[in-house]
């Protein structure tokens, strides 16, 4: 059965003279190749533009940043329009029955269909006007299909990347950190090392990283709650420094002001007991305990009149000295509960200004010294006066050190000074590029171990596996 | 296929023939044009034709009436239970010659005629049924081993009563087959009696003003024999008889519900040859969907086998056959659902 367009090219079946029906008859198949082109044509679209736009969005939500799919989708031009040629070819109704068509449309009887075998001029008389046949596309369902696909590749294309990985949101698991790190503002404001104003920007900033955290983009997550960490860890090293120098003032007017007590007690001159209390009122002074984030108090009155404080007065401001030194010493344990401080940090707070001598002989030295200029020079130097340090002892190499009845105090290892000196560059999934000077560094003694059979695996834990290798050594029994 | 296609001058003296026969009939009997138009086409297409009606409605006045307009011998049996094959076949009877010899002669039974009106077939015995069979089909008796051609044309124009069906004999299936059309007689309208009562003195019918010489008829049926049926028609036509059975590719919904058994490749014949008689009358030298349509209802509605759910849900074949017309396209263009071609 001839094909339509092969019939239209070569003119071979329309034997008659060109007619009003033959013209008309030619006219229906053009138009009917035409809307069969068109029809098939949105179809493909149709495809085309579901299957753009699923591609799109797959690769958006994939983490496909730089692809041109305006590009992609004009390409697919081509096939479309090999896929629509294919459809027309096969599904073109042959001229035959268009020519039955138009017959039957304009009610012809058969004239029209046995131009076939004949010339039929002589009965184009008897025919009805030619009219040319109307072709009615019921189109509704295929635009609207179309229009759907189109809206849908167009939403594709201009969707912001973030919503399309909303699609494909998975939650990272980082709510002990964040509890921990809440834990942690909550203390320093509780200690007023954080005013309320920063404590609730970090609780907000903290929520919100909670919240906005993915998988998806892990470094992000990590390097706002790292910037979190180091705030609550800058603000509690500044505190503990102020702690152990404040401690130390402390200490050391507390031991000049139990020394005072006890040598008004032994019958210290005015003199000395003036220079002791100018002293002791400037080592207050200069300790400016009242200034920082972890600010003593002592009662004013007393500091108003520490020239001439009475023996009362004394044992109050005595008081009012211990419990300031009580309350730093809580709030740094408080921040090394915290981990915030080292234990080091912790134990030279606690340790600051304690005078190992006692105060014993700063109240002998403060009733016999007459010299107050020396007086002053001692008080200067710190801590022991004159005949401090016991009996001279001989040296011998001879014997071992007995390591009897000795008891050691644990000290917390120092942070490498490596990671003291660390500084946030930028963030990478890949592994850090070290230099073969680092990498001797940190393996040691594994280090060129590869001539014995292995080698020594750099083993380097990105952002996003923090926290399961956190667990792994927080678990019972590690 | 007719290698040659009809020239106009050609045509217009057998339309002009089968016309003038048709308002000869027309003019005689009142009312019932289609059913005349129908009839005539039926013996153009040199069909048989089984009338279906109440008495009194003129089948009997048709048929005599046509057999009047062609100038063609007409006999009338009147069927009933103790009819025997040999009352109309003919039968063989012992005579005397004139040499003293008996031999069997053979005396011609009313079959014998070109218009045969068969009142009441249905009242036969099937076995005098049958012996109608070969008349129909092959237009002769064979009787003691020898076969006697019937004159022709010749037409069977069979009646039956559809009320009164006790004593009757349902037709067979294989003589059903046999007869182009099968048309019903209905009633005529008032204006039509009215008429027929003033102008019809005691339904006495005027005669013919113009009866068709046997030259005419010959000719008539030679131009019949040349009007062409395009292959697109002719398709159509077999997917029209192939869409009546039950499972075809095109059977419509109600036929594979209702249908025991379609239509026989001789109904493709009728439906062709009936097509052409409707497609000369309108004068047309070809043969067009249109006539198909005309003509597929008479062909088809005695030919299909219903079943008993067919009954049950008062399902006629006349109803499947109409709902086959509509549903089928035409033209075969298959085209997409949401595509219509309509006229200008």
């Amino acid at each position: 059965m001839p094909r339509l367009e092969s019939l239209l090219k070569s003119n071979q079946p329309i034997r008659a003279i060109m007619n009003a029906h033959s013209k008309a008859l030619r006219t229906f198949a053009g138009r009917v190749r035409r809307l069969f082109l068109l029809r098939a044509g949105i179809q493909a679209a149709t495809v085309w533009f579901f299957i753009w736009g699923t591609v799109m969005l797959a690769a958006k939500m994939a983490g496909e940043h730089q692809t041109d799919w305006f590009a992609l989708g004009l390409l697919g031009i081509v096939p479309l329009v090999f896929f629509a040629a294919s459809r027309i070819r096969r599904r073109l109704p042959s001229f035959e029955s268009l020519r039955a068509q138009y017959d039957r449309t304009n009610f012809c009887g058969g004239v029209v269909m046995a131009e076939e075998i004949a010339d039929m001029t002589a009965w184009q008389k008897n025919l009805p006007a030619a009219d040319v046949p109307k072709l009615r596309w019921n189109s509704g369902r295929p635009m609207l299909l179309f229009s759907i696909s189109a809206l849908f590749a167009a939403t594709a294309i201009l969707l912001p990347e973030r919503f399309a990985r909303f699609s494909n949101h998975k939650s990272l698991e980082i709510g002990q950190i964040v509890q921990q790190l809440q834990a942690e503002v909550k203390t320093l404001a509780q200690e007023k090392i954080l005013d309320d104003k920063k404590a609730d920007d970090l609780q907000k900033q903290l929520s919100q990283v909670q919240k906005d955290a993915t998988s998806n983009d892990p470094a992000k997550t990590w390097e706002a709650l790292d910037h979190v960490k180091e705030a609550d860890s800058d603000a509690a090293k500044q505190a503990a420094e102020e702690a152990i120098s404040k401690t130390t003032a402390i200490a050391q007017a507390e031991t000049l002001a139990q020394a005072m007590a006890q040598a008004d007690d032994s019958g210290m001159s005015d003199a000395n007991a003036t220079e002791a209390a100018q002293d002791l009122a400037q080592m207050l002074a200069s300790a400016k305990l009242e200034e920082g984030v972890l600010n003593a108090q002592i009662p004013p009155e007393l500091l108003a009149n520490l020239n001439g404080l009475n023996k009362e007065q004394l044992q109050k401001l005595l008081k009012a000295l211990e419990f300031n030194k009580n309350s730093l010493g809580l709030t740094v344990s408080n921040l090394a509960g915290l981990k915030l401080i080292d234990a080091a940090t912790l134990a030279k707070c606690l340790n600051a200004g304690l005078c190992t001598n006692g105060c014993d002989e700063l109240a002998a030295y403060l009733c016999n010294c007459t010299n107050a200029n020396a007086m002053a020079m001692c008080m200067k130097l710190g801590k022991g006066g004159p005949g401090g340090g016991g009996p001279p002892a001989p040296l011998t190499w001879n014997d071992g050190a007995s390591e009897k009845d000795l008891k050691f105090q644990e000290h917390a290892l120092p942070p490498a000074s490596r990671l003291d000196q660390a500084q946030l560059v930028g963030v990478s999934r890949a592994a850090p590029q070290l230099s073969d000077a680092e990498i001797d560094a940190q393996h040691g003694a594994l280090d060129n171990a590869a001539g014995s059979g292995g080698s020594a695996h750099l083993q380097v834990i990105l952002p996003e596996h923090r926290q399961a290798v956190q667990k792994f050594f927080e678990r019972e029994g590690n | 296929m007719a290698d040659t296609i009809l020239k106009p001058e050609e045509l217009q003296p057998a339309t002009e023939l089968a016309r003038k026969t048709l308002e000869q009939l027309d003019r005689i009997l009142l009312g019932r044009k289609e059913l005349h138009r129908l009839v005539l086409i039926g013996i153009f297409s040199r069909g048989h034709v089984l009338l279906e009606g109440l008495p009194g409605l003129g089948k009997t006045a048709l048929v005599r009436t046509i057999g009047q307009i062609l100038k063609l011998d007409f006999k009338r049996i009147q069927f009933t239970p103790d009819l025997m094959p040999g009352d109309v076949l003919g039968t063989h009877i012992l005579q005397e010659t004139s040499s003293g010899k008996r031999e069997l002669v053979f005396q011609p039974g009313p079959v014998f005629t070109n218009i045969l009106l068969a009142d009441e077939i249905n009242r036969a015995s099937p076995k005098t049924q049958s012996a109608m069979l070969e008349t129909m089909q092959e237009n002769s008796v064979t009787l003691l081993g020898t076969t006697r051609p019937l004159p022709q044309p010749f037409f069977v124009l069979a009646s039956q009563n559809p009320i009164e069906l006790e004593g009757t004999y349902p037709l067979p299936e294989a003589q059903l087959d046999r007869f182009l059309f099968r048309l019903l007689f209905d009633n005529v309208d008032a204006g039509v009696l009215d008429q027929i009562i003033s102008e019809r003195r005691r339904g006495e019918l005027p005669a013919p003003t113009w009866q068709m010489e046997r030259a005419e008829l010959e000719m008539l049926f030679a131009t019949m024999g040349k009007i062409y049926l395009p292959r697109p028609v002719s398709r159509y036509i077999a997917r029209l008889i192939s869409a009546t059975h039950l499972g075809a590719a095109e059977a419509t919904e109600p036929v594979n519900k209702y249908v025991s058994y379609g239509a026989s490749p001789r109904a493709a014949i009728a439906i062709a040859e009936a097509a052409r008689a409707h497609a000369l009358l309108a004068g047309r030298p070809s043969v067009g969907f249109e006539d198909v349509k005309v003509v597929a209802q008479p062909v088809l509605n005695h030919r299909l086998i219903l079943n008993y759910q067919a009954r049950f849900d008062k399902m006629n074949a006349s109803k499947l056959v109409a709902g086959l017309l509509a549903q089928l396209d035409e033209t075969g263009l298959n085209l997409p659902k949401d595509v219509e071609v309509a006229a200008a």
